[in-house]
């Protein structure tokens, strides 16, 4: 019985060691979250335009019987940078729909980003104090949706889109292979 | 410095452990003597007990000679093992005494020894410290950034003038991205497009519509046309290097395989380099951070490796040339000598690479020394390749002179000095040497 308690911190080494390799190899991604809004109607969408001039976004934007992308982003967002050219791509090139939601940015920050960068978005719209984020679950930026024609939340994506989601996921999308 | 306090410290927490470890005694049969001494500490209880009246004296008496039982048995075996009755007990006691007596220190020294033997194959000692505050900032070299609103400057003026110069077109686009820390940004893109069409070989083009398809997620188009440009671009283009970097790196952040290159061009004599493997950009990094001393060790490390190479395959003629001339250019004249002939005997080596042989032979010389033979071969060799050789005909005629043949030593030695320039300093001295022949 002695024995046995004197193996205890082994084992426990032991098992911790296995978990830690387990968590290494498998793939797994502890900061995934998950997101609610996948597979219900998106949420209300109801911001002033980012864009001087232009009509407010509401819920009938993300309803129009075509796939959506909707982008939240900030010009002081870094990754927000690395996956512009993503949506520059599918913007000239596949012609998506994008819907861009600046958040938490001044529009006399955002404008002139989107100006250097280039604007890639049908709509743009602007949620200056978050709320909006909060209503879609939000957790930082980048954070890109992918609406279905009848309004509904099909993908979520925490973090810049990469060539990976693009080939896998968002692409088949725009051509209606992914539900 | 921290490196050194740190060593300092290992060899103090070390030998703070090997001094007690190394005075420790272990007395040949110090069990028993403990034994003992527990036994008879229990005696004297037993007695105390007995006197105290706590324990019965038929009690005591059975357990007194329970306790002196014991003490016989454990004598009986000490004996026993201290007088060798087996062999292999005593040897495998004595055995066992050495392993306790110098296993800790033994450990104590080896934890260290492997540290250190581990830090010399993956440290990296001559690494200078990386201060948080210097991180990441030497990426957009600092010239880079200061000329970058310049190119746009002049890219902008040039366009006022002519909204379809391409060569603006393309320094704009270029200026755009670099201001935008490297990024292609849109309207980059569309200033690359529109200056495509006038100058589709571009390299500089090329290279950033490239970086925005890889940029954009499509990976393999931006491979495709790297590669097109690759294969498209002279042999020696300087962004060749940066090029095949950039394709490996996208390559492998997108899990793309990449097809073999295309065949280097076959190795000639006339370009030993052609063959020569391109460092990575990892060890090109590494090789400048290296120390001058650490650097020339490193190369003499690929040059060793290089020689162990052709020891395996003698007939890379192309490889013995390399070695050769990267012992010349290390000091090792005599195994740059030796490669040379090696070269030569699996096809013999042409006037410009005989000008080298003869040079690897006669830097061996002590000054006013004779060139061996092997050196007056290789040097006659290089004077009827070019007879008008200032190497080789200093040094025959030194060679002449000194086998008593001293016309030939004149001859050539005056052929030289009509050759060299009236300001060259060996003048002088080749004048004298001229005049003691008696010329």
């Amino acid at each position: 019985m002695r024995r046995l308690l004197f193996i205890l911190p082994l084992l426990t080494l032991a098992l911790m060691a296995g978990f830690f390799a387990w968590s290494l190899t498998s793939g797994r991604d502890p900061a995934s979250i998950g997101s609610v809004v996948v597979g219900r109607p998106a949420p209300k969408l109801d911001l002033p335009a980012l864009r001087p001039g232009e009509p407010p976004l509401t819920d009938a934007d993300l309803r129009t019987g075509k796939p959506v992308i909707v982008n939240f982003f900030a010009s002081w967002c870094t990754p927000c940078l690395a996956e512009h050219p993503l949506f520059t791509r599918l913007r000239e090139r596949e012609g998506a729909t994008i819907v861009g939601i600046a958040w938490k940015n001044k529009r006399d920050d955002a404008l002139p980003w989107l100006k250097r960068l280039g604007d890639p978005f049908k709509l743009a719209g602007l949620d200056l104090d978050g709320k909006t984020g909060l209503d879609w679950g939000l957790s930082g930026v980048p954070e890109t949706y992918l609406i279905d024609g009848t309004g509904i939340v099909r993908r979520h994506y925490r973090g810049p889109i990469t060539e990976r989601d693009l080939n896998e996921t968002i692409l088949p999308f725009l051509k209606g292979a992914v539900k | 410095m921290l490196e050194f306090l740190l060593a300092l410290l290992t060899t103090a927490t070390v030998a703070a452990l090997l001094w007690p470890l190394l005075r420790m005694r272990l007395p040949a049969r110090d069990r028993l003597s403990g034994e003992l001494a527990i036994y008879r500490d229990q005696l004297a209880e037993l007695e105390r007990e007995r006197e105290a009246g706590t324990l019965k004296a038929a009690e005591a008496a059975a357990a007194r000679t329970e306790i002196e039982r014991r003490m016989l048995a454990a004598g009986d075996a000490a004996t026993g093992s201290a007088l060798g009755t087996t062999k292999g007990t005593a040897k495998a006691a004595r055995s066992s005494d050495a392993v306790q007596k110098w296993l800790p220190p033994a450990l104590s020294l080896f934890v260290p020894l492997l540290a250190l033997g581990l830090y010399l194959q993956v440290g990296r000692p001559g690494l200078p410290a990386a201060p948080f505050a210097d991180r990441g900032t030497e990426r957009p070299a600092p010239s880079r950034q200061m000329d970058v609103a310049g190119l746009l400057a002049e890219a902008r003026a040039r366009l006022a003038q002519d909204p379809n110069d391409a060569e603006a077109l393309a320094a704009l686009g270029e200026g755009l991205t670099l201001e935008a820390g490297g990024t292609v940004t849109q309207p980059a893109l569309e200033a690359l497009q529109r200056a495509l069409p006038a100058r589709p070989d571009d390299a500089r083009i090329l290279y950033y519509l490239g970086l925005h398809e890889a940029q954009s997620g499509d990976s393999k188009a931006a491979i495709a046309r790297w590669r097109a440009l690759e294969a498209g671009s002279p042999p020696d283009a300087p962004w060749l290097p940066m090029l095949r970097a950039e394709i490996a790196r996208v390559a492998k952040a997108a899990g793309i395989e990449l097809p073999p290159a295309a065949p280097p061009p076959a190795p000639s004599t006339q370009s030993p380099q052609s063959t020569t493997p391109q460092p990575s950009r990892e060890q090109q990094e590494a090789m400048a951070q290296l120390t001058p001393e650490q650097r020339q060790q490193a190369i003499r490390s690929m040059v060793e490796g290089l020689a162990a190479r052709l020891a395996d395959a003698p007939q890379d003629r192309a490889g013995w040339l390399r070695l050769a001339n990267a012992w010349k250019v290390l000091g090792e004249n005599a195994s740059a000598a030796d490669a040379y002939g090696r070269a030569d005997t699996l096809a013999p080596v042409d006037a410009r690479i005989l000008a080298d042989w003869a040079e690897a032979h006669v830097r061996q010389l002590a000054p006013g020394a004779v060139p061996s033979p092997q050196a007056v071969a290789v040097l006659e060799r290089l004077e009827k390749a070019e007879p008008r050789n200032a190497l080789a005909l200093f040094y025959l005629g030194v060679a002449a002179e000194a086998a008593g043949n001293k016309p030939a030593a004149l001859q050539r030695w005056k052929t030289l000095l009509a050759l060299l320039p009236a300001d060259a300093p060996i003048r002088g001295m080749l004048e004298e040497r001229i005049k003691a022949a008696g010329g």
